[in-house]
């Protein structure tokens, strides 16, 4: 007895979820899992969203532009907008998952773009490629940030660029020209970056870097100056223009020198002044520094003609500061009258004043009134003679009338002046040049026309053409007179009486005079320890040879000769000269007066009186010869003389007194041996000597 | 439009307690397990028919996204690379003016695959539940979809022959972009969704149609 089972509904077995899926659902769940996948690793790769604040957004592009770091990309613009307040475009970039934890607050941003200028091109390809924004950071892992400003040049150090980091500041009134390049012996070693102007607005300031391995050349001894442009000088070398480059003449440039030897490296951030030239920098090492300059104003009542812009301020002869500016002023109420004066505001440069202490605009102020209190004055001074230019100088006035440094709040301090000391060159010059002017050139050319139109008349005067006629008679006269036969004997006389002479002279050294007396000198000098009295024969024998020679100088056959020369060369003068144009009429006559004196001459037998005359030389000579034949008789005799005189000494050899007589004696006699011996070789040299005299 | 015969009672293979074969059409008695001709297992109604449909659609539509998103083609040229997606070549193209070509790749690779999208969608939803459609209007749009299928490949055959023609080193050059492998993937599922549909089905609704009245 069991109950029956309850009824039972009887479904149709359903086949398993499995069993009636198809296998081909496999196909999108793989897909799915894929595409999963692919999304989730695409989402996981991603690096994080970092935005970038720019000033603007030339060439940033989205999805194109790319961060690089290293000149890689490592990120790309996904999105570009303007910030809340538009002060600005914010560039959201997707940085690489790598590259990400390093942009950290340390990071720099920087849009590339093409540049051209003076020194180069940077960023070339950027001009295909489009900009990009270059990331700087370092290798160390910093604390995050997602927002950053960018900056709008390029940093002077990035990507790992090694170097020193100075800033540079201007001397007062000086320039700066950044993105300039710093070199050092003609190689870049650094460059300037973005300058700016300090708060006082009284220097340019600029950050710079040097790069490594140069940093090593700075020490706090360096000195900066400026290289730009060029400088032209006038010196005694001639004209030079000096620029060190192309690139620093256009762009400006900067270079250093670290004068004195030494010195501690120096830290990142240390400021040096830039100079403007090399001198400035050197003489830098020695005085103090610039500091701000005191202005001062002088009022001239004088006329400042030359006085300029930049004109020197001297004290003492020491330049101190120099003239800012020029204007007139009219002022009643301060000068009692409305006339217009002359103002000039100077610029005193305080470090130069050489004071102790603090040096300020402030203390140079105090300085300059208590000299001004001393009697300081200013006054204009001629700076350059040539030019005319001027300078105001600060001097001490002894007797000045009191006065005393106008200052205030709000006004130029007034320096008050003294009467100037200008040398007027100018006027000195005006002075020359009006006497030149005055010169009577006028009648001295007038004076020259006339002259000139005498000389024209002269030159064309009817007995001055004749002229040339009667020098061709005279000269035919002295044809004449040359081709006359008495002219012509002259020369064969001569030649007879020369050959007189020859012979004269060949009979005397026939008979050996010059042998004979050096034998008899011979014999003097073998009786050289003798002595004796009857020598004075000698120079009375040498004096009448003298005596004889003269006569035979006195002979006037050179003197008739000369004459003659001298009578030719007269004629000839006469032809020659100039002169003889002068006074063509005279001339003539003088002419004619030669012509009848040479005819004179022609008949008055000058000629037969030259004959005679050599024909009574050549007795003279004649004589001379005779007397010369009687010389070696003579010499004989001399000879026998000296014999007897040397048998004489020997006789008295030992006598002490007549000892010292005799060498007196011979000494006389050894004078006139050598007299002698000089003689007779003159004579054997030149046998015409006797005849001459010489 | 009307079919002739639309409102007679369209006898299927079933009714008959024939079964054909698919492959060589061969008409054998219901219950036989495999063609004797071609050897092919022989179904009357492909029950897992559906399933390959729906799974092949989605991959199909999957691959359609990333299609759309990524960029077809990339032009480079000497100074840039340009990328641009369906739809954004052909909207550039309009701003360029040439819209009949810009309609034509619209046409061709949009309006066309997502219809095929919906056609197959379409056809498949309407087995499985009473439509309004005809059997024979639906008949007829499974041949045109089936039809029209390959003709999508057509994007693929121009950025294949662009991409092989127009390689001048680094002057210009044209790459196919990744959506182009996706695109493709998308109109071959899409196919094979398309074969894999079990147009008989079709018929069958319309018995179950008529015949739940009848019962």
């Amino acid at each position: 007895m069991s109950d029956a089972p309850p009824p039972v509904t009887i479904e149709p077995a359903r086949k398993s979820f499995l069993g009636r899926a198809s296998v081909v659902w496999i196909i999108p769940i793989l897909a799915l899992a894929m595409a999963l996948g692919v999304a989730w690793q695409t989402y996981n790769d991603r690096g994080p969203l970092v935005e970038i604040v720019f000033e603007n957004g030339a060439g940033i592009a989205k999805r194109e532009t790319e961060l690089r770091y290293r000149d890689i990309a490592v990120g790309v613009v996904e999105d570009v907008r303007f910030a809340e307040d538009l002060s600005g475009v914010v560039v959201a970039v997707r940085v690489d998952k790598e590259v990400a934890p390093y942009v950290d607050a340390s990071s720099t941003f920087w849009v590339v773009r093409p540049e051209l200028t003076t020194t180069g091109v940077s960023g070339l390809d950027t001009v295909l490629s489009g900009v990009y924004i270059e990331g700087s950071w370092d290798s160390e892992i910093g604390p995050k940030q997602n927002r950053f400003k960018g900056l709008v040049e390029a940093p002077l150090r990035s990507n790992g660029e090694e170097g020193l980091e100075i800033v540079l500041r201007t001397t007062p009134g000086g320039n700066l020209t950044d993105d300039s390049p710093i070199t050092f012996r003609g190689i870049e070693v650094g460059r300037v970056g973005k300058a700016r102007i300090s708060q006082q607005g009284d220097f340019a300031i600029a950050e710079a870097i040097i790069f490594e391995p140069h940093s090593r050349l700075i020490s706090p001894t360096t000195r900066f100056w400026d290289t730009s442009g060029f400088t032209f000088s006038v010196g005694p070398q001639g004209a030079e223009i000096d620029f060190s480059s192309v690139a620093t003449l256009v762009a400006g440039g900067l270079t250093f020198d670290t004068f004195v030897s030494g010195g501690a490296r120096v830290a990142d951030g240390t400021v040096f002044e830039v100079f403007a030239d090399e001198v400035a920098a050197r003489n830098s090492l020695f005085i103090a520094s610039e500091v701000e300059a005191l202005e001062v104003r002088v009022v001239f009542d004088e006329n400042i003609s030359g006085l300029a812009v930049d004109a020197p301020v001297e004290l003492s002869g020491l330049k101190i500061g120099k003239v800012q500016s020029i204007s007139g002023v009219v002022d009643a109420d301060e000068f009692g009258d409305s006339r217009v004066r002359l103002n000039a505001v100077l610029s005193i440069q305080p470090a130069r004043l050489g004071l102790q202490g603090e040096v300020t605009p402030e203390a140079a102020l105090a300085f300059l009134s208590t000299r001004i209190e001393e009697g300081l004055r200013a006054r204009l001074a001629s700076a350059s003679l040539l030019t005319g230019g001027l300078k105001i100088e600060l001097i001490q006035v002894d007797d000045a009338p009191d006065a005393v440094l106008l200052t205030g709040e709000g006004i130029i301090p007034i320096i008050p002046t003294t009467e100037s000391v200008i040398s007027d060159a100018t006027a000195t010059v005006e002075g020359v040049v009006t006497r030149i002017n005055n010169l009577p050139v006028e009648e001295l050319l007038n004076s020259a026309i006339r002259f000139l139109d005498s000389a024209e008349a002269f030159v064309s005067d009817e007995d001055l053409r004749e002229t040339p006629q009667d020098v061709r008679a005279l000269l035919g006269d002295v044809r004449d007179i040359v081709a006359s036969d008495d002219v012509r004997d002259i020369p064969a006389k001569l030649n007879a009486a020369l050959t007189r002479i020859e012979g004269l002279v060949a009979e005397l050294e026939e008979q050996k005079v010059a042998a004979r007396l050096v034998a008899a000198l011979d014999a003097a000098e073998a009786a050289a320890n003798g002595v004796t009295t009857s020598v004075e024969g000698v120079p009375a024998l040498v004096d009448q040879i003298r005596a004889v020679a003269a006569k035979a100088e006195e002979l006037p056959l050179e003197e008739l000769a000369t004459r003659l020369a001298a009578l030719t060369s007269s004629a000839e003068k006469v032809l020659d000269t100039d002169a003889a144009r002068r006074l063509p009429a005279d001339l003539g006559a003088a002419l004619k007066e030669i012509e009848a004196t040479l005819s004179e001459l022609r008949e008055g037998g000058a000629i037969g009186n030259i004959n005679a005359t050599l024909d009574s030389t050549r007795k003279a000579a004649d004589a001379v010869a005779t007397s010369t034949q009687d010389l070696p008789a003579l010499v004989d005799r001399v000879r026998a003389v000296l014999d007897q005189a040397s048998a004489t000494i020997t006789g008295y050899n030992k006598g002490d007194v007549l000892s010292r007589d005799a060498r007196a004696a011979l000494r006389d006699i050894s004078k006139a041996a050598d007299a002698m011996t000089s003689l007779a070789r003159m004579l054997e040299r030149n046998p015409s000597a006797l005849i001459r005299g010489r | 439009m009307d079919i002739a015969g639309q409102n007679l009672a369209i006898k299927s293979a079933r009714d008959l307690g024939v079964v054909a074969c698919t492959r060589c059409t061969k008409v054998w008695p219901a219950g036989t397990a495999t063609c004797g001709r071609c050897g092919k297992a022989l179904v009357a109604r492909d029950e897992k028919s559906l399933q390959r449909v729906w799974a092949l659609w989605l991959v199909g539509l999957m691959c359609y996204v990333p299609a759309n998103m990524y960029p077809m083609l990339q032009t480079r040229t000497l100074l840039s690379v340009q990328e641009d997606t369906i739809v954004g070549g052909a909207v550039e193209l309009m701003h360029h003016g040439a819209v009949g070509v810009a309609v034509i790749i619209l046409i061709a690779s949009v309006v066309i695959p997502l219809a095929k999208f919906m056609a197959i969608a379409f056809l498949a939803i309407s087995v499985t539940r009473p439509s309004s459609v005809s059997n024979h209007h639906r008949q007829l749009l499974y041949e045109v979809v089936e039809y029209i299928g390959r003709w999508s490949m057509i994007d693929i055959f121009v950025v294949a022959i662009m991409s092989s023609l127009v390689q001048l080193n680094t002057l210009a050059a044209v790459n196919p972009g990744r959506a182009s492998l996706f695109f493709a993937l998308s109109v071959i599922f899409t196919m094979l969704s398309a074969q894999a549909f079990d147009s008989r089905m079709i018929w069958d609704v319309q018995a179950k149609q008529k015949g739940a009245p009848e019962e």
